[in-house]
């Protein structure tokens, strides 16, 4: 993939659930190396456009591109696409039946070979980025909710994916511990790593992203850079959002 | 009318040499069971309706039906069917033994392959998204993260069932077993004692139920050692 | 199949017999039930204890044996106490119906105490104070708020133990109940015909099972019309 070529690409995307539309003509293009924060009103289908892009959920019309790979049900290796893209999930969902060490080791072990040693090293390795190296052989109960997310971040990194997909990271998480966390991505982007991430973490989406989506009753109704978005929104509906959310 | 303490030291060795067989019933009924009721739960569970019917059809005959007449189908009735009387498996059920275990097995496998589907689907689906987004494929979410999750979550139902199971083997007297409510039943018949034979053989089946919940509680607390917070087994 | 001809009547009336079991031992089972559950929830400890023993003695035997010894237990007891008055009585027993229908309706009643105890606790205490707080006397509170929760929350375990009690009932042919299992020993005497007697037996008792199972779900989705969102 050259520099300019889209990772993502989405085309005229949309999506129900039963007679409700989660997703309207969604367009999207991310680059490799670009920070997308996408935000927006509960039910604007923000975290159902992402789930789409590693096909938790399914499409019903228009195409979804990962590097040359359209996601079809036709797609015979979609494991292969997963292996690429890394998710996030606001309830972090790590497996609590293994240790820490074990939930980063068994992607690695199950779906990209990596033998056992090998695997170790990497788990540590991002263990340490997320700096909680003596956590290792513990379980997840026995971490805070801060602790569990940066291990559920490790985790997917442990998978060298090209892109990362944070769903509400924060979301779930007491005031104290969002900063640790937040710390964490901060550090992944300035990285390089390329990554969309929907949050209400407006302080994030001004120090981080490239690019900021607001997105409304399934359509993504407004896009730009965060200094225009945040200081001359163009949209009455954005303004409207802005003005709920960053008045407290 | 008066207890007879006497009879009961009299009568319990007799009584207690039928444990073996109960036991048998138990264990051989139990593991057959368990192992049909997987097969029937991965049927279940597996999305496709030709695998998934028939189990349902299956459990529902299974466990909407007593179990005595169960054991009387397979006991009484399969013999009287030309094909199981000069088929290969005629050995077992001219046999009551080989007709206790077979009605057993068939009825426990219904009972327990639901309560594993229920396992099976307790299971938080966040944890299986997760798996699913690091690219493990369903076989090895099945088996890295639904199993042993299930697994913990279906045990204590389990047992209860293995209990179930315990009593249901009391029926085997029914079909000439001399298992031990086999053996009271004749001594009762004999000595017209059956407040001392029979609650003797209550307090019999209380210790084993009592030694198997104890049982189980070991297994639940090894299997959920990444529950407690303190980490300590 | 025509062997079973004359023996139609004889079913019909043998699952009139389970019928009737089933709605005694009901009403039975639902008040042992009720009296367990409140035993165990009150604060007092012998009622605990006494509960919790109840439980642990009817959930730890085999069915078959409740049966036997209620019922040769309380003959060998009434036929002892009937000689002290008329020494010719050789046997009285307690009809087999009602012997069969206590021990059943003690059997699930000891499972049923469980379950109500757990309905009676899992009504959220929000709700019991916010009745209390609009001023609801304690007798209302419990009619109006604790009964339909519990009712709605036991349901499911309660339609197990429906079924349980429907399927023990041909455990009390041993005795001589003269349900259809029964009717099947006596048709194949004359008939031979183990088979199809036997699932004659499954097949209605499947009947009843079904009946109540589809009346279970029925009433859930009923108790639940409140909780579907309907969007």
């Amino acid at each position: 993939m050259s520099a300019t070529h889209p990772l993502i690409r989405m085309r005229h995307v949309g999506k129900h659930f039963g007679t409700f539309k989660a997703l309207n003509d969604i367009n999207l293009e991310v680059t490799k190396g670009e920070r997308i924060v996408v935000c927006g009103p509960s039910g604007s289908g923000k975290s159902t456009m992402i789930r789409c892009i590693n096909r938790l959920e399914k499409h019903d019309e228009g195409q979804i591109f990962i590097g040359d790979i359209e996601l079809t049900d036709k797609l015979r290796d979609l494991n292969a696409v997963r292996r690429e893209v890394g998710m996030v999930f606001q309830s972090f969902n790590l497996f609590p039946h293994m240790t820490i060490l074990k939930n980063l080791m068994l992607a690695q072990k199950l779906v990209r070979k990596t033998p056992k040693a090998e695997a170790r090293e990497v788990a540590m390795h991002y263990l340490n980025r997320v700096k909680i190296p003596e956590q290792a052989d513990k379980y997840p109960i026995q971490l805070s909710g801060g602790q569990q997310q940066r291990v559920a971040i490790a985790r997917a990194l442990c998978m060298k994916p090209e892109v990362m997909l944070f769903d509400e990271p924060t979301s779930a998480l007491d005031p104290e511990m969002i900063n640790e966390v937040l710390d964490v991505m901060i550090g992944l982007a300035k990285d390089g790593m390329t990554m969309i991430c929907v949050t209400h973490e407006m302080g994030f989406a001004r120090s981080v992203a490239d690019r900021v989506i607001f997105m409304d009753a399934g359509e993504i109704v407004e896009q730009g850079t965060p200094d225009t978005f945040f200081s001359a929104p163009e949209n009455e509906r954005t303004k409207l959002f802005l003005s709920q959310i960053l008045s407290h | 009318m008066s207890f007879d303490v006497t009879l009961i030291f009299a009568a319990l060795p007799k009584i207690l040499m039928g444990i073996g067989l109960t036991f048998q019933l138990l264990i051989l009924s139990g593991v057959l069971g368990l192992a049909l009721a997987v097969v029937l739960m991965l049927m279940r569970v597996s999305g496709k309706w030709y695998l998934s019917w028939p189990a349902q059809v299956y459990i529902y005959v299974f466990r909407g039906t007593p179990i005595l007449v169960q054991i009387f189908i397979v006991y009484y009735g399969f013999p009287q069917l030309e094909f199981i009387r000069e088929g290969i498996l005629w050995p077992i059920f001219r046999d009551p033994f080989g007709c206790a275990i077979v009605a057993l097995t068939l009825n426990t496998g219904a009972y327990v392959s639901e309560i594993l589907r229920g396992g099976v689907l307790g299971v938080d689906r966040g944890i299986l998204e997760a798996g699913e987004a690091l690219g493990l494929n369903r076989r090895q979410r099945f088996t890295y993260l639904t199993t042993p999750i299930a697994a913990r979550l279906a045990l204590p139902a389990y047992g209860n069932d293995v209990i179930s199971l315990l009593k249901s083997t009391a029926l085997a007297s029914t079909i000439t077993l001399a298992d031990m409510t086999g053996i009271a039943r004749t001594i009762v018949a004999q000595t017209y004692a059956p407040y001392e034979i029979f609650i003797s053989l209550a307090i019999i089946y209380m210790i084993i139920t009592f030694f198997i919940q104890k049982l189980m509680a070991r297994v639940e607390r090894w299997l959920g050692r990444y529950t407690l917070r303190t980490g300590k087994t | 199949m025509d062997v079973l001809s004359g023996w139609w009547d004889d079913f019909f009336w043998g699952s009139v017999v389970v019928a009737q079991v089933f709605l005694a031992s009901l009403v039975l089972m639902v008040l042992f039930g009720l009296i367990g559950a409140a035993a165990k929830l009150s604060g007092s400890r012998i009622a605990h204890k006494i509960a919790n023993g109840y439980t642990i003695v009817f959930r730890g035997t085999p069915e078959i044996l409740v049966i036997l010894l209620l019922y040769f237990g309380s003959a060998i007891t009434l036929t002892a106490i009937a000689q002290l008055f008329n020494p010719d009585i050789k046997f009285l027993d307690v009809p087999p119906f009602w012997a069969g229908t206590i021990a059943i309706a003690l059997i699930v009643g000891g499972y049923a105490t469980e379950t109500f105890r757990g309905a009676f606790l899992g009504v959220k205490p929000g709700s019991i104070e916010a009745a209390q707080a609009l001023g609801m006397s304690g007798f209302q509170v419990f009619i109006y708020v604790r009964v339909p929760e519990m009712w709605r929350l036991a349901l499911p375990a309660f339609g197990n133990h429906m079924l349980s009690l429907i399927k023990n009932t041909a455990l009390i042919s041993i005795i001589g109940l003269n349900e259809t299992l029964f009717v099947a020993k006596q048709a194949i005497g004359t008939t031979g015909q183990p088979f199809i007697m036997y699932i004659m037996v499954g097949v209605i008792y499947l009947g009843f099972s079904s009946v109540i199972t589809l009346t279970v779900m029925a009433l859930e989705h009923y108790g639940n019309r409140h909780m579907r969102v309907t969007t």
